[in-house]
């Protein structure tokens, strides 16, 4: 006889069921599950087939779960699922999952949280080389998305006047994120993606990076901690004159005169990391 | 034709990722494509430069898996507004999405779970398909599932289901004859009632695809050509509905591009064949 239940604790008890990571059996003996049919009348819900049983009919669906979430993070995560090997990356997604669930239409936004959940992993092995590893293929598939925003002309530049510059802020194109690395992440994100590389071993070794979009296409920079620490700044708002201050005043003749500052600017124009110029004079700013 | 004049668009195959070098560098004669609302809903990074050149030189559907039509969850209208203005984007020709339910209590499983076909669902499901389709502006089109289980609470076959969904809320019909197969397969019943069932004027898409036959059941896995009694299944519904657009998935193991597109050309020889005048009989024969 059919079991009597609005459709809403039908579908609240076959959820609780499909996302459960142990058997089919302790699925549906959960205790989420139970509160909502208990186990011996699933008969009454779900009808066997000439094959299968009612528990293997929705034991279907229930396999395939982890098996999509897996997939999904794998895409976002390469790095991090090699590293981990297969199964400490299906350990790590049954975890992650049990504890962020999709709750978006989109699975584009289901390892939002995996850097902060790995870094509170107990139990996880290279926990900091982890962390890294997630935290900079988070930013390379944020970058992917990002909205396009046109970078700011050589023209553009050029029209600014020589004394309008110390005022002047920079702002990112929105296709850029900044990390500073405690483990060698960037330089294995790179050995998976090439032939015969060789994987750095996950020691300490701090790095900073700033990954950024161009030509639709996701890129990596490697920045020296002087380099970093000025584009920190000007990512934040601070006008330029001071920045460049504060950096040349940091490590007096150490990396951070106006030669390199030079340089350094040179190359995040030409990579198109800014889109706009803020804080000019009016007459200054139709750029 | 359908009641709501939709186009017949031809042989169309899914934009998948794997493609975008060849579908822009080779344009490929393709009648149109059909794609995943929820791959561009949410970038403004290459997927979405590449839709825009796909849907300036193609016709253009949109397919969803997340809407979640039969949910008991709200709808999720910030969901639906981006959909919208995704299809005003492509200029899509109609927006599909299943007929099922993903999640509920906010969440969001990714599968596309199977409802009972009962007269409570059907009030439930019809009374969110007129309201999608009225924030669209446009008729919402749903897709018959693949389904591995079945409710004890239903009462309504999944034809009935879906012509009385069609008569109450006005939707059109996705018509996948391979999920047709496979859930009569897993459920037992025989997959040309089914096909003969479904109202023909509400049809304005066909999907074909292959699947995985487990022994036990068969999963609708996309990963594969189509068997032959899928394609004869394509035959039968077509002599019932004319030609309509129609789609061949192919989601995992996704082979090169002309492998896909050769495979859903195949369709070509198992459409209606276009009115033939009658044939003039030659003086004094």
């Amino acid at each position: 006889m059919a079991l009597e239940a609005p459709l809403s604790r039908v579908q609240r008890w076959m959820q609780e069921v499909v996302v459960h990571p142990g058997s089919i059996d302790e699925a549906l003996a959960s205790k989420a599950a139970r509160a909502e049919v208990p186990p011996e009348r699933l008969g009454d819900v779900v009808l066997p087939s000439r094959t299968l049983a009612p528990a293997q009919r929705v034991e279907i669906y229930q396999r395939m779960y982890l098996l999509r979430m897996e997939e999904a993070l794998g895409i976002d995560y390469p790095a991090l699922a090699r590293f981990l090997g297969p199964r400490g990356f299906r350990d790590l997604v049954r975890d992650y999952v049990a504890s962020f669930p999709s709750r978006s239409y989109t699975l584009n936004r289901l390892g939002d949280h995996l850097p902060a959940f790995v870094l509170a992993a107990g139990g996880l092995r290279h926990r900091g080389f982890c962390h890294d590893l997630a935290r900079l293929e988070l930013a390379m598939t944020e970058v992917f998305d990002e909205t396009e925003t046109p970078s700011l002309s050589a023209e553009a530049v050029a029209a600014v006047p020589a004394e309008a510059w110390a005022a002047a802020r920079l702002r990112p194109i929105a296709a850029f994120r900044l990390l500073a690395l405690r483990y060698p992440a960037n330089a294995y994100v790179q050995s998976i993606r090439g032939r015969g590389h060789r994987h750095p071993r996950p020691r300490r070794q701090d790095g900073w990076l700033a990954v950024y979009r161009r030509n639709y296409s996701v890129r990596r920079l490697e920045l020296s901690l002087p380099a970093y620490r000025l584009l920190s700044e000007l990512v934040a708002g601070a006008p330029l004159g001071p920045a460049v201050a504060a950096a040349a005043r940091r490590r007096p003749g150490s990396g951070a005169g106006p030669t390199q500052l030079y340089r350094w600017f040179r190359a995040w124009m030409a990579k198109g990391l800014f889109m706009g110029l803020e804080g000019l004079e009016p007459s200054t700013n139709r750029l | 034709m359908n009641r709501w004049n939709l186009p017949d668009l031809g042989i169309g195959v899914g934009l998948r990722t794997v493609h975008f070098g060849h579908i822009l560098s080779r344009r490929p004669a393709v009648d149109w494509f059909e794609v995943l609302s929820e791959n561009f809903m949410d970038t403004g990074g290459h997927p979405l430069w590449v839709l825009d050149q796909v849907a300036e030189r193609y016709p253009i559907a949109l397919h969803g898996v997340s809407m979640s039509i039969g949910s008991t969850d709200p709808l999720d209208r910030e969901y639906l507004r981006k959909l919208k203005a995704l299809a005003a984007r492509t200029r899509a020709h109609w927006v599909s999405d299943h007929l099922c339910w993903t999640g509920v209590a906010g969440r969001n499983v990714h599968d596309l779970l199977p409802m009972p076909y009962n007269e409570e669902a059907l009030r439930h499901t019809a009374a969110r398909v007129r309201q999608v389709s009225e924030i669209l502006e446009r008729p919402l089109v749903l897709e018959n599932p693949s389904s591995y289980v079945e409710f004890a609470s239903s009462t309504l076959t999944e034809w009935e289901f879906l012509s009385r969904l069609g008569q109450e809320a006005d939707c059109g019909l996705l018509l996948d004859v391979n999920n047709v197969y496979v859930s009569s397969f897993n459920h037992g019943f025989d997959p040309r009632v089914y096909i003969d069932s479904v109202p023909a004027d509400r049809v304005v898409q066909y999907h074909v695809a292959g699947h995985t036959n487990k022994g036990t059941h068969i999963l609708d896995s996309h990963s594969d050509h189509a068997v032959a009694e899928v394609w004869e299944l394509f035959r039968r519904s077509c002599r019932r509905t004319g030609n309509v657009s129609t789609l061949y998935e192919w989601d995992e193991d996704i082979p090169d591009f002309d492998v896909l597109h050769a495979e859903a050309l195949k369709a070509r020889a198992y459409r209606e064949e276009p009115a033939r005048p009658p044939a003039r009989v030659a003086r004094g024969a």
